[in-house]
């Protein structure tokens, strides 16, 4: 038995496994106290006495950064580097405006101190930390009420003495610290620095709800376990310490979920297309969960590892609109939640949803399984004024409005695959999100994608997801260390004990996830460049064989950008570790195929605009089986999305109740 | 038959879209950090008669000074398929010698004939091309000092790579390998954006392209037109000056003219200083880029980018003057300095027609510092060079941000880890300089300050404006501080230094760059 949750804006979303029958729920979220929610969901599914894991995907982090509601936190720096976190990379956000602004840093002038000591890029101590200076910075910091101290020091993750001593004399003083040579050993002092801010300023938050949270929580509920932003899972005290691991975490669950029921389809390179009411997230997903560690977060960075997804500010809410130039725009600006689209009755802006409904794809009486009836004539009469301006009947408007916000989509699917250097061809779209399954065969049309599939609930994906992630760790340091040649034994040895040290943190944090030595899967890695670049590739070390390391590094030089330059100097800069502890994936019900006819599912047939009116038949999605079989156009409705078929497209429901979506005729 | 305005959007996305990801090869690829790290190059595309059709541009400096390179390697070449010309020579295209542009043809079949759709173009800062010191960003007298100059040659010829050309180059810069990659990225990038441009005309038709081409131009034109003509009309002078051209101490006079009319813009620099021997000569696609850039400030950042921009716009700028001067005159740092004060004059004037709208002066100079020689410790040589940010001027509705770079740049600073990594020499302090913004209603941004500890022997290049004439504040508010430049010998007295100058540094020295704030908006 395991429970997934996953609060967002609008819903709490659960998705509960036990016996091999899976229960989906929703229930308003509650924003004054997520708790609410959370425990009225599980007493609705009868699991409050839940014995298995409870995983919980939220926002708490993301939210408080992008709400600036976090611990008022203080910065300690090497003498002359206060700024740093400030000035960050010198660049401004946006070129051509006349008064650019970037957010404001998280710690302000007032509550950034300075120490005076200095490391060199060796670890050699330039100048040592004179003890006594640290009761006044003590007795300062205190004075000005911080709630939270970030410490980060120019190459402590070369010699941490200075940074742990600073870490020991506030902790003892009662403070919480982040140290940034626990949080992000990697140099590069802006990145690392913001980092270890962010952890500071949006731990206590996550310390005070989760703490909160497991109060309220019946005694007999199982561990309750927090999603990370990398597809993994930590226990709740380590997440309350390490918040700024969790500012992803129920997109990066909707990427697992994707991953884990296509790939019981059996399909592993994927494209994901999460689409809801403000917002869109993609991810490639060549065969495995791919990382990155250069997200920017309400305009920080966060250069932890995490699931590479790219977001987009267009959804269903996203607002359409004629701009100067007489273009017709869809977005960024988004009707939300209240008032939402004209359609939910009292809304003046028309969005994408609104055209949907009025080309037939969403139907007033079937929107959220008949719970919303949806107006159709406010969103006509807005779309129609609209066109009126620039000469377009009301249904190509409408039209207009989708293959536009279509274009946003397919410019973000664009990102994530071809400008990381996928062929989306060869790839399968997951689509789901509220909105996902009714732009998915449009977006594969544009960009050539053969193949779409629909989870069985797609508006609960990420609550799924939570079940199928796995107890994930990440460890890494910088070492610059210069690669021999040859390589010899010495060197050998000083890498095997580099990752010795890193291990001996990982093993003892995965007993405290409470996944024994032998469950515990490890993947090492090695950054590596030529002398003098200053982008890292990363090489795997699964083997920890040394054997023509130089070689692989050439060819992993070689198929990423194109050239190689064999006889180069190659540096090491960071050695990385993962370590995994695979939990037992949620079984889904399967379900033997019969025949190809979907007729027992048919709702009825009604028009549904493509490039033309079409009459389409409309299924419900609950009462379709293993094996049948949809030929586009055709529409399917269920509670929590509506599924388009375009003509050119014929879908069929596999055994685990995925939506399989095929280009006709090959 | 005009695209619809539906149309407009999808083309105009799919264009940006070619030229991103242009950019996002040769950023991916590229082996120097000053064209991964700081990201100092940009990619754009052009129709079949060379107006361009969309730009990725990190770079302002490069926005107008594209089309003249498409046209000049047009003019001096034909192209087949797989041609490639490169060229950096200032007087013919280019911008400034370490700005090495590729230009390339895309043909499209067309019933079984290969028909012309289009060009591309990318351009990147090379970290050196050769010349009196490493880096080649010196203060120079001529442009022969600055560089290795390439004219408009083929690199590609169907395809074939000119041996003969290369190994000149590269025989001629101090760094050749790392040439390589970085031109390896740009040809990579040229790849790109053919196959890209190629897949669109296959999925809608090369005419339905070509028409696009003429659409999204046309609906940037009207758009610039539009926030021109909310400019009230008149003539609007303003004049400002460099504080010296690096070889005497004569300030150099920057005077503009802006006339708008019936939505369009005249920028008339008749007045400005003759051109001088000192390298801040900036070449007419300089000039232009620095006018709309400004322009574009005006639009949005809403509207594509691409020819529509420019055609409402007119730049005069005498021949033989400092914004039109003539070969072989120096020009390195007339992209880097004199751009950003040709960017004041005009913000300047247009504050007289939209003083609600124009903030006061940034920073006004790019101060880009330059610190080469043999390193010891590594046992090589090396060349690090640098851009530092500085205060932005205030505006009508907020404060200037501090310690970022304005107008004609907006790259990266390398981490004072990585640096100390790579290079012989520490940074002792890299802090916000309090109070240098000018005070106000709104006060101009404050500079920074950055301070370097040499650990051997070298040399250290300047170019850097600002030290003697403030930003300007406006409407009342306070001038920016000016900038310093001073070096302390081991045991010997502070010296201030020149704002652009070549110097020997011992082992122990110590140079403080702060750079200026912004000016300050309304009376504070």
């Amino acid at each position: 038995m395991a429970l997934g949750v996953d609060i967002g804006g609008t819903f709490t979303d659960f998705v509960l496994v036990a016996g091999g029958v899976l229960s989906v729920h929703k229930v308003p979220t509650t924003p004054s106290d997520h708790a609410e929610a959370f425990l009225q969901g599980m007493a609705d599914l009868g699991a409050a006495a839940l014995q298995g894991p409870l995983v919980h995907g939220t926002t708490v982090a993301t939210n408080t950064l992008l709400e600036r509601k976090g611990a008022r936190t203080a910065l300690v720096t090497t003498k002359g580097f206060r700024d740093v976190l400030e000035i960050g990379r010198q660049a401004r956000p946006s070129l051509y405006a006349l008064e650019p602004t970037k957010p404001a840093p998280l710690v302000p002038a007032a509550l950034r101190f300075e120490v005076d000591e200095r490391i060199d890029y060796q670890g050699a101590v330039l100048r040592p930390l004179d003890p006594d200076s640290l009761s006044p910075l003590v007795a300062a910091l205190k004075a000005a009420g911080v709630e939270s101290v970030a410490v980060c020091l120019l190459f402590s993750f070369l010699t941490p003495d200075h940074e742990r001593a600073v870490a020991a004399a506030l902790q003892a003083a009662g403070l919480p610290v982040s140290a940034s040579y626990l949080v992000l050993p990697e140099f590069r002092e802006y990145e690392r620095t913001s980092t270890t801010v962010v952890n500071a300023y949006v731990s206590p938050v996550m310390g005070r709800y989760l703490t909160h949270l497991e109060q309220r929580l019946p005694a007999e509920a199982g561990p309750l376990r927090i999603m990370q932003s990398n597809g993994g899972t930590i226990t709740a005290a380590a997440a309350k310490a390490a918040a700024a691991r969790t500012v992803l975490s129920g997109p990066a669950a909707g990427v697992v979920g994707a991953a884990y029921t296509a790939g019981l389809s059996g399909f592993r390179d994927l494209i994901t297309f999460d689409m809801g009411g403000t917002s869109t997230d993609v991810s490639l997903v060549p065969g495995r969960l791919r990382e990155t560690n250069e997200s920017v977060i309400a305009g920080a960075p966060v250069r932890l590892p995490m699931l590479d997804i790219h977001t987009v500010g267009a959804g269903g809410g996203s607002i359409a609109w004629i701009d100067a130039g007489g273009a017709l725009r869809a977005g960024p600006e988004s009707a939300g939640a209240d008032p939402g689209p004209a359609c939910y009755g009292t809304g003046d802006h028309v969005t994408v949803t609104d055209a949907q409904l009025l080309l037939g794809r969403l139907h007033p009486d079937q929107f959220l399984g008949g719970r919303m009836r949806l107006d159709s004539a406010r969103p006509a009469r807005l779309l129609e004024a609209l066109g009126s301006r620039i000469g377009l009947d009301l249904m190509r408007t409408a039209r207009g409005v989708i293959r536009v916000a279509n274009a946003n989509m397919e410019k973000a699917l664009r990102v994530i695959s071809v400008e990381r250097g996928a062929d989306p061809r060869r790839y399968t779209l997951v689509a789901f999100g509220g909105a996902g399954p009714l732009h998915a065969c449009d977006l594969a049309e544009a960009l050539g994608i053969p193949r779409v599939v629909v989870p069985p609930h797609p508006g609960v994906l990420s609550a799924l997801g939570m079940l199928a992630a796995d107890v994930m760790k990440d460890y890494s340091r910088t070492v610059m260390w210069p690669l021999p040649e040859p390589l010899g034994e010495a060197f050998s040895r000083q890498l095997a004990a580099g990752f010795r040290d890193l291990a001996a943190r990982g093993w003892q944090e995965m007993a405290d996830e409470g996944v024994s030595r032998q469950r515990v899967q490890v993947l090492p890695a090695l950054d590596m460049r030529y002398s003098g670049q200053s982008f890292e590739l990363v090489v795997p070390f699964d083997d920890l064989s040394t054997s023509d390391l130089m070689g692989r590094f050439h060819a992993a030089h070689k198929e990423r950008f194109g050239y190689s330059m064999p006889g180069e100097p190659v540096e090491i800069v960071n050695l990385r570790m993962k370590l995994l502890g695979a939990v037992q994936r949620p079984s889904l019900p399967r379900e033997a195929p019969s025949g190809p006819d979907p007729t027992a599912a048919l709702l009825g047939e009604r028009t549904v605009w493509f490039n033309q009116p079409l009459p389409s038949p409309v299924y419900e999605r609950e009462r379709l089986h293993a094996g049948n079989v949809i030929v586009g156009p055709a529409i399917i409705t269920q509670l929590d999305a509506t599924t388009v078929v375009n003509p050119g497209w014929t879908g069929r429901v596999d055994p685990i109740g995925s939506l399989i979506v095929e280009r006709s005729n090959g | 038959m005009p695209l619809d305005p539906i149309e407009l959007t999808v083309f105009a996305n799919l264009f940006a879209s070619v030229a991103e990801e242009m950019g996002v090869t040769l950023g991916r690829a590229a082996y120097s950090p000053n064209i991964k790290e700081r990201r100092d190059f940009s990619c754009a595309v052009f129709d079949a008669e060379g107006r361009m059709a969309a730009q990725a541009a990190h770079i302002p400096v490069h926005l107008g000074a594209m089309p003249h390179s498409v046209r000049v390697a047009r003019e001096r070449h034909s192209f087949g398929p797989g041609d490639l010309v490169i060229f950096n020579d200032p007087y013919l295209g280019g911008t400034h010698l370490p700005d090495v542009t590729m230009v390339s043809p895309v043909f499209t079949p067309i019933d079984g004939a290969e028909v012309l759709l289009g060009f591309l173009a990318t351009r990147a800062h090379q970290s050196d091309i050769g010349g009196m010191t490493a880096g080649s960003m010196p203060v120079s007298t001529e442009l022969y000092q600055e560089g290795l100059i390439i004219p408009p040659l083929k690199l590609l010829e169907a395809g074939r790579p000119n041996q003969s050309l290369l190994e000149l180059i590269y025989r001629n810069v101090r760094t050749p390998r790392e040439r390589a990659g970085d031109f390896a990225a740009q040809m990579a990038a040229h790849r790109t954006g053919e196959d890209r441009l190629r897949e669109i005309a296959v999925r809608y038709g090369p005419a339905k392209v070509v028409e696009a081409f003429d659409a999204v131009m046309a609906y940037t034109e009207a758009a610039t037109r539009m926030a021109l003509r909310a400019v009230p009309a008149g003539t609007y002078e303003f004049e400002d000056r460099l504080d010296d051209d690096g070889v005497s101490d004569e300030p150099v006079v920057i005077r503009v003219a802006v006339t708008i009319a019936d939505g369009e813009l005249t920028a008339d620099f008749t007045g400005s200083a003759p051109e001088r021997l000192g390298s801040i000569n900036a070449v007419l696609a300089v000039t232009q880029s620095a006018t709309y850039y400004v322009v574009r400030c005006l639009t949005g950042d809403e509207v594509p980018v691409n020819d529509g921009c420019f055609r409402p716009v007119r730049v005069v700028a005498p021949e033989g003057s400092v914004l039109n001067p003539r070969p072989p005159r120096a020009v390195v740092a007339g992209n880097v300095e004199t751009s950003q004060r040709v960017t004041d004059v005009l913000f300047g004037a247009l504050a007289k027609a939209l003083p609600g709208r124009i903030p006061a002066a940034s920073y006004g100079t790019m101060s880009n510092l330059t610190i080469g020689g043999e390193d010891p410790y590594r046992g090589r040589p090396f060349a690090y060079y640098e851009t530092i940010a500085g205060g932005m001027g205030a505006g009508p509705l907020a404060d200037g941000l501090s310690a970022v770079h304005a107008h004609m740049t907006n790259t990266l600073n390398t981490p004072v880890e990585a640096l100390e990594f790579t290079y012989p020499f520490r940074v002792a302090e890299y802090s916000i300089r309090p109070d240098s913004g000018g005070a106000g209603t709104h006060s101009g941004g404050d500079g920074v300050r950055r301070v370097y500890d040499f650990l051997c022997p070298g040399s250290v290049t300047l170019l850097t404006d600002r030290r003697r004439y403030p930003p300007f504040g406006l409407l009342g508010g306070a001038p920016g501080a000016t900038g310093r430049n001073v070096i302390e010998q081991r045991g010997g007295d502070a010296e201030t230094l020149p704002g652009k100058i070549t110097r020997r540094v011992a082992a122990g020295d110590r140079l403080t760059i702060e750079t200026p704030g912004g000016g300050g908006w309304g009376a504070a």
